[in-house]
């Protein structure tokens, strides 16, 4: 079975806008998507309006089309309530999956974590 | 007596439970192979990993019910191409045959022309047509589906890849 964690970070903002940055970890697949999207879900829901989101992806090593839907979804969730959602440090085998898909026409990616603060912030 | 430059295909056989828990196991061999053994770029070797995951997937989730098996068979000419063979049992959840299957990519195919935001649906339309050059969807006699998707080695286009920005391969859908 696939290893997969996925972690929250609150960031401390000078604005009223609330930044989560949610670290994923090894390999998302068909064995364990459903239930870490779970977790996510439970942030979004909690967090309500105007939160953004930062995917750091730097420990993501594959995900496989179920959780780009997934990402899709949180992307229009978070879109929706005023949010932003964006990746950060995704390896090159993720980002060429998300260009593939077209992800990458609709969630910005940066190499580093301090350039996406700086898109959401 | 046979050519001496003549390329003799490797062919590997996996049999696997329908269950998903095995797929990272297929990930890695496929990931490793083809890396190692066939004379594709590594991008390549990572894109051909998420399609066989993709349609390892689709047998496991619809094509065979539990307990039953899902047959993958690669098929390397080194320098030349790479196929992955996918059997089910067709005693899944979806029951279609080969031609149905043809003509759903072929519609989800020109559904992912505009943004897509559903939560199913990119694995065969935008990761395995984008990524073979053929794909071949056959009714297995007595049941069940075989699907082939092969990639063609090409010089300029798999060999050596320095940027992760690429236009995407011609696609030939055969069905």
């Amino acid at each position: 079975m696939a290893q997969a964690t996925i972690t929250f970070e609150d960031l401390k903002t000078d604005s009223e806008k609330k930044v989560k940055i949610i670290k994923v970890a090894g390999q998302l697949d068909e064995s364990n998507v459903d239930e870490e999207a779970k977790k996510v879900y439970a942030q979004i829901e909690s967090g309500g309006a105007n939160l953004s989101l930062i995917f750091d992806f730097s420990g993501l090593e594959y995900m496989n089309s179920k959780s780009i839907g997934y990402l899709t979804d949180w992307y229009s969730k978070v879109s929706a309530a005023g949010g932003k959602a964006v990746i950060a440090q995704a390896k090159n085998n993720i980002i060429d999956i998300l260009q593939v898909v077209g992800l990458t026409q609709l969630i910005t990616t940066y190499p580093s974590i301090e350039e996406a603060k700086l898109a959401v912030m | 007596m046979s050519d001496s430059t003549e390329k003799i295909p490797v062919k590997i056989t996996i049999i696997l439970p329908t269950n998903a828990y095995f797929l990272s196991g297929i990930r890695d061999f496929t990931l490793t192979m083809t890396k190692n053994m066939t004379g594709f770029s590594e991008q390549w070797a990572y894109r051909f990993q998420s399609v066989v995951d993709e349609l390892c997937n689709n047998a496991i989730e619809h094509g065979s019910e539990k307990g039953k098996n899902v047959k993958i068979t690669f098929i390397s000419v080194p320098e030349e191409s790479l196929e992955v063979v996918i059997e089910d049992t067709g005693t899944g959840s979806a029951k279609y045959t080969a031609a149905q299957m043809g003509n759903l990519v072929k519609e989800r195919v020109s559904m992912m022309h505009s943004q897509y935001l559903g939560l199913r649906g990119r694995g065969l339309p935008k990761i395995v047509a984008e990524w073979t050059d053929e794909l071949l969807f056959e009714d297995i006699e007595g049941g069940g589906l075989r699907v082939r998707a092969k990639k063609y080695l090409r010089d300029k286009e798999n060999k050596v890849l320095s940027s992760t920005v690429q236009v995407p391969t011609h696609l030939q859908l055969t069905n």
